[in-house]
């Protein structure tokens, strides 16, 4: 057995980007006072969930993507309601980050993966947009540590890219083994947005199928917006409690939401519409974003109206009898 | 096996790498494209127990090909029959334990140490290109033991020092420059596989150490601004059979997505295979 020496714990580099606050003792009074742990109904339409719990200036985390089980009636709804000014964590995200910024919504990104879009590029040179470096693993674990209520979480990764010089990141002489690790802040957003296959009506919700960060982004967040394609009852959540992947009194608000994730895929549920699918690629990658939302967000009330009028039962049905595979995707 | 009268350069980069692909060890492949082409591919013709996983924290799975257009993690023809369904995190903490022999990575921009640009093109900040971030290429390249990056042979996809590291290689190409940085010891780049090449690393800069028939060093050479070492006899690799082009053309990449049939062809003339550039 070799005795453990400690050495002294010394700061060797430091990313030079600004970083969402940490402040897990601010985040602990929080909960204190706004997680409710009564057993209250949260139902409520994305409507009511945007406008009580998504603020202009708001730190958004939202899980996977517009095309894989993405909250999109709810990114939907934050366009539609035109919140201002929000920073993004741009993890695993897709056309949804050009979205949002060509709608006008979002000020500043800590990416990830994002598909530099032509709106993009368009805020970036008027500096309507800053970016902060990170990777789709290093979000995730800044996640992970805002999930567990530490102020950072040392990664093995990160170090020696030019991403660390624009991030928050540091690389600091580990006191306990006296290599270099890299630290990364705790992540805790003002609001999580979960699209999930199951939810009861308090937030008691299981997600399905590989997945992000759902867990962790749920328990790190302030304010926690869960959409569910089918609400179930308690007695279903309580007949297999290993199914029940956020319990409840991490969720503010609860949205029922079939097809919520359309025109993208939930896995079990239904496969996506292509054709859509295409449109949003289509109008994102080639700058007209203002036509496609005037057509699938403005245009319409709620996501219902945009099923109702933009899709039509037929290729609602259509989608879920493509999706032959249920395997896992049902406790 | 049979003689492939005609493919596409790319598809002759997947044949390459799927022919690294080895029983009983681990890949974490970039989620889609050319990394999981390459490896499936290497799967389903010769090492049936190599094993992969996806950013998403999918385990092993036996997926339901074709996969839907542009969607090859967490939906569930990617995921299906898997061992385990993890999420982002799970898979950085197996790169992290130690797990993942290898990391499959495509670029765009890549330099003589292994550092691999996808985050920008240009001085940083000012105009140039921005593109897309690392996504999870930056804890492949740190955590998996060896990196095997695809990408395609042109001049200004290997240069001297890539504009930003987005994911890294042997950064300076100094001794213990990674572990300097924080990165996990004993990790780094292994291959670097072209349409026409393969490179590996002697003390941590590139070296090409094989070429297809079809093209000559000197012409691999005038596609690579950065100078790379060259091995003392640079083998030559076998072409593409008609087995993997039938694979990759009817279960895989069965839109010509990732093929680029617009981009070069190589054909065989009855005595030897001839390269036409891209139209």
């Amino acid at each position: 057995m070799t005795l453990a020496t400690s050495q002294p714990l010394e700061i060797l580099a430091e990313g030079r980007a600004p970083y969402h606050p940490v402040d897990p003792d601010g985040f602990r009074e929080w909960v204190r006072e706004h997680k409710s742990r009564a057993m209250v109904s949260k139902l409520m339409s994305e409507k009511e969930a945007v406008e009580r719990f998504v603020a202009d200036g708001d730190y958004v985390t939202y899980e996977c993507n517009y095309l894989t089980r993405g909250p999109n009636l709810v990114l939907n709804e934050i366009m539609r309601q035109g919140r201002k000014n929000l920073w993004i964590a741009g993890k695993f995200t897709y056309v949804d980050v050009g979205l949002l910024v060509g709608a006008g919504c979002v000020s500043k990104v800590d990416t990830g993966f994002f598909l530099a879009t032509p709106a993009v590029k368009k805020a970036l040179a008027e500096g309507t947009l800053e970016l902060y470096e990170y990777s789709n693993v290093v979000m995730s674990m800044r996640l992970e540590a805002g999930a567990q209520g530490i102020p950072f979480i040392p990664i093995r990764s990160f170090g020696g890219t030019d991403g660390f010089e624009y991030s928050g990141a540091k690389l600091i002489r580990d006191p306990y083994t006296g290599l270099a690790t890299v630290i990364i802040p705790a992540l805790n957003p003002d609001v999580a947005i979960v699209h999930v296959q199951q939810a009861d009506q308090f937030g008691n919700a299981r997600v399905f199928g590989t997945g992000i960060s759902d867990v962790p982004a749920a328990l790190a967040s302030r304010k926690v917006i869960v959409s569910a394609e089918e609400i179930i009852s308690t007695d279903e959540i309580r007949s297999n409690p290993g199914a029940t992947s956020i319990p409840y009194w991490c969720v503010d608000a609860v949205v029922e939401a079939p097809f919520g994730s359309y025109p993208g895929t939930v896995p079990g549920y239904y496969a996506s519409d292509p054709a859509a699918v295409m449109e949003c690629f289509a109008a994102v990658l080639r700058g007209d974003v203002q036509a496609y939302l005037d057509k699938w967000i403005y245009g319409v009330q709620s996501h219902t109206e945009l099923l109702e009028k933009n899709v039509g039962v037929a290729k609602l049905l259509d989608m879920k009898k493509r999706e032959t595979i249920k395997e896992g995707f049902r406790a | 096996m049979t003689r492939a009268e005609a493919f596409s350069d790319r598809e002759v980069a997947m044949c390459t790498v799927g022919r690294l692909i080895e029983d009983g060890k681990t890949y974490w492949a970039a989620g889609g494209g050319t990394p999981l082409y390459s490896v499936l591919l290497g799967k389903k013709l010769y090492a049936p127990d190599a094993q992969y996983v996806t950013e998403d924290g999918v385990i092993a799975p036996i997926p339901m090909l074709p996969f839907e257009p542009m969607m090859s993690m967490v939906a569930s023809r990617a995921t299906y029959k898997a061992l385990s369904w993890g999420t982002m995190n799970t898979a950085g903490y197996f790169a992290q334990l130690g797990f993942m022999d290898y990391g499959i990575l495509n670029t765009l921009q890549v330099d003589k140490h292994g550092n691999i640009n996808s985050t920008f093109l240009g001085e940083y900040g000012h105009g140039g290109r921005r593109m897309h971030g690392p996504g999870g290429a930056d804890t492949i390249a740190a955590c998996c033991w060896r990196t095997i990056l695809i990408t395609d042979q042109e001049k200004r996809k290997f240069v001297e020092k890539v504009d930003f590291i987005s994911s890294p290689g042997f950064l300076d190409g100094s001794e213990g420059a990674r572990e300097r940085a924080g990165l996990p010891r004993g990790t780094g780049p292994w291959r670097v596989v072209t349409p026409w090449a393969m490179y590996d690393y002697q003390d941590r800069r590139l070296r090409l150490m094989a070429r297809v028939p079809w093209v000559t060093v000197e012409q691999i050479l005038d596609e690579t601004e950065c100078k790379p070492l060259v091995a003392a006899e640079v083998q030559v690799l076998e072409p593409p059979t008609e087995e993997e082009l039938q694979l990759l053309r009817t279960e895989l990449d069965v839109r010509g997505q990732t093929s680029d049939a617009a981009g070069g062809w190589i054909i065989w003339d009855g005595e030897q295979y001839t390269r036409q550039a891209a139209g």
